[in-house]
C-alpha cells in the first residue's frame, strides 16, 4: 500500500506497537484476525493521510475527488485498449496515485484478495461501500493508466522527430 | 439494437464486475464497442493486480526495534526470560485463561526440551563455531517434541467450549507463525545470538501456550 520497503516495516512495527498498546480494547467481539487488520490498516491509512497533507475521513478521501472540478473523461475508445500496455510496474506506479480509501480498498480486494464483507469489518465501513470505492478505484486506475499510455506515446513521437531531425 | 444506453450499464459496471450480468447488459455488451473496451480495461487491471501481492516478511530490524520501542515505553521488561514469560502472560489475560493449577504431563515435556534447548547457549564462548553447527540439532529435537506436545494437548481439549478451543488454536497459529519467522531468521544469520535467543523465546512461548490449553482441557471448561 505504501509501495516501499523501507516504508512499510517501519509502519509493520508502528502496527505491532498499536497491538501492544490497545490489546486490552479487544473484546472479542471480532475475530482476532480482523481487529489486527482493523487496526494495521488504520496505521497505513493515518500515514497516507498525512502524506497527503490532510486529515480526512474516507468517504472525503475518496469522493472528494469527484468534486474536485477534473474533467469527465471519456469512458472508453477503441483507440485506447490498456490490454497488452499495463504490467505490474505501471500498474503498481499508478496504484501509488490513488487517493489512500481507494488505495486501501483495491490492495485489500483485488491484490491481497479480501472479500467486500471482510473489507467491511476491517475499513468500519458498509458493504456496498466497499464495493463502491473498489469500482471507483479501478475507473481511477484506468484514466491514470490511460493517461500513462498517452504520455508514453508522446515521447515516443518526440524521440522519433528528434531522431529524424538528427538525421536531416 | 442495446437492450439499454451506456449511461444504464454504467450505472450498473460494478455489479457487472462483481458478477451479476443480467441478459440486457450482455446484449448491451455485445453491441457496444466503447463499453466492450472499458469491461476489458477493468478485467486487466483485475488480473494484473494480482501480481502485485507480496508474500514479504519484515526484516529482523523491525523485531529489533519493536522490542527496544516496547522496552521503552515499559510495555515488556528487558531481560529474555521475562520477556517471554511477560509475553506468555499477555497472551494468557488476552484470551481470559484461568490460572495455571498444575502442570500437565504436555507442558513438562515442552519445558525441559526448553531446558535442553537453553543449556545449548551457555557453552558457545568454548567453541562459538561447534555452537552454531549444532544449533540446529538441538532445536530440532525441541521442535518435534513441541509437536507432540501440542498433538496430546489438541486431544484433550475435547470437552472445552467450541469457542475457546477455536480463539486457543488461533493464539497457537500465531505463535507457530513467530516460530517459522524466528527458525528463518537462524537459517539465514546463524551466528545472530539474537536470532537465536528469538527463537528459544518463540518455543518458551509455545510451551506456556500449550501449558495453558492443556490446563483449560484439564477444568474441562
Amino acid at each position: 500500500m505504501v509501495g516501499n520497503t523501507a516504508e512499510a516495516e517501519d509502519l509493520t512495527q508502528e502496527a505491532f506497537l498499536q497491538l501492544f498498546r490497545k490489546i486490552s480494547t479487544f473484546r472479542g467481539e471480532s475475530a482476532f484476525s480482523t481487529w489486527l487488520h482493523r487496526l494495521a490498516v488504520n496505521v497505513v491509512l493515518m500515514k497516507l493521510r498525512k502524506k497527503s497533507g490532510k486529515e480526512t475521513s474516507l468517504e472525503q478521501v475518496t469522493e472528494g475527488d469527484e468534486e474536485s472540478g477534473t474533467p469527465r473523461r471519456d469512458f472508453g475508445g477503441p483507440d485506447l485498449k490498456l490490454t497488452g500496455s499495463i504490467d505490474r510496474v505501471n500498474l503498481q506506479r499508478a496504484v501509488e496515485q490513488l487517493p489512500p480509501g481507494y488505495k486501501a480498498v483495491f490492495v485489500l480486494h483485488d491484490v491481497q484478495g479480501y472479500e467486500h464483507n471482510e473489507i467491511a469489518e476491517i475499513m468500519g465501513c458498509s458493504i456496498g461501500n466497499s464495493k463502491s470505492q473498489l469500482h471507483k478505484a479501478r475507473m481511477r486506475l484506468r484514466d491514470l493508466l490511460h493517461e500513462a499510455v498517452r504520455e508514453k506515446a508522446r515521447e515516443e513521437r518526440r524521440a522519433a522527430g528528434s531522431a529524424s531531425g538528427g538525421e536531416d | 439494437m442495446s437492450a439499454f444506453p451506456c449511461s444504464e450499464f454504467l450505472n450498473r459496471l460494478d455489479q457487472w464486475m462483481e458478477g451479476e450480468r443480467p441478459s440486457e447488459a450482455r446484449a448491451h455488451l455485445r453491441d457496444c464497442p466503447r463499453c466492450r473496451a472499458l469491461v476489458r480495461d477493468l478485467e486487466t487491471i483485475q488480473h494484473t493486480a494480482q501480481a502485485l501481492a507480496i508474500d514479504a516478511e519484515p526484516s529482523p530490524r523491525v523485531w529489533h526495534s519493536l522490542r527496544a520501542q516496547l522496552v521503552e515505553e515499559g510495555l515488556i521488561r528487558t531481560g529474555r526470560r521475562g520477556w517471554a514469560h511477560d509475553l506468555a502472560g499477555w497472551l494468557g489475560e488476552t484470551f481470559a485463561l484461568v490460572p495455571r493449577p498444575a502442570l500437565a504431563g504436555a507442558y513438562l515435556v515442552a519445558l525441559i526440551t526448553i531446558g535442553i534447548a537453553l543449556s545449548g547457549p551457555a557453552g558457545r564462548h568454548a567453541n562459538e563455531a561447534r555452537w552454531i553447527s549444532g544449533t540446529e540439532s538441538s532445536t530440532q529435537p525441541l521442535s518435534a517434541q513441541l509437536d507432540t506436545a501440542e498433538r496430546d494437548t489438541i486431544s484433550s481439549l475435547r470437552e472445552v467450549d467450541p469457542v475457546v478451543t477455536a480463539s486457543l488454536h488461533d493464539n497457537l497459529a500465531i505463535v507457530d507463525n513467530y516460530i517459522a519467522l524466528c527458525e528463518k531468521s537462524v537459517r539465514e544469520e546463524p551466528e545472530n545470538e539474537v536470532a537465536r535467543d528469538y527463537l528459544y523465546d518463540a518455543y518458551q512461548q509455545k510451551a506456556d501456550l500449550l501449558a495453558q490449553m492443556s490446563e483449560r482441557g484439564g477444568d474441562g471448561r
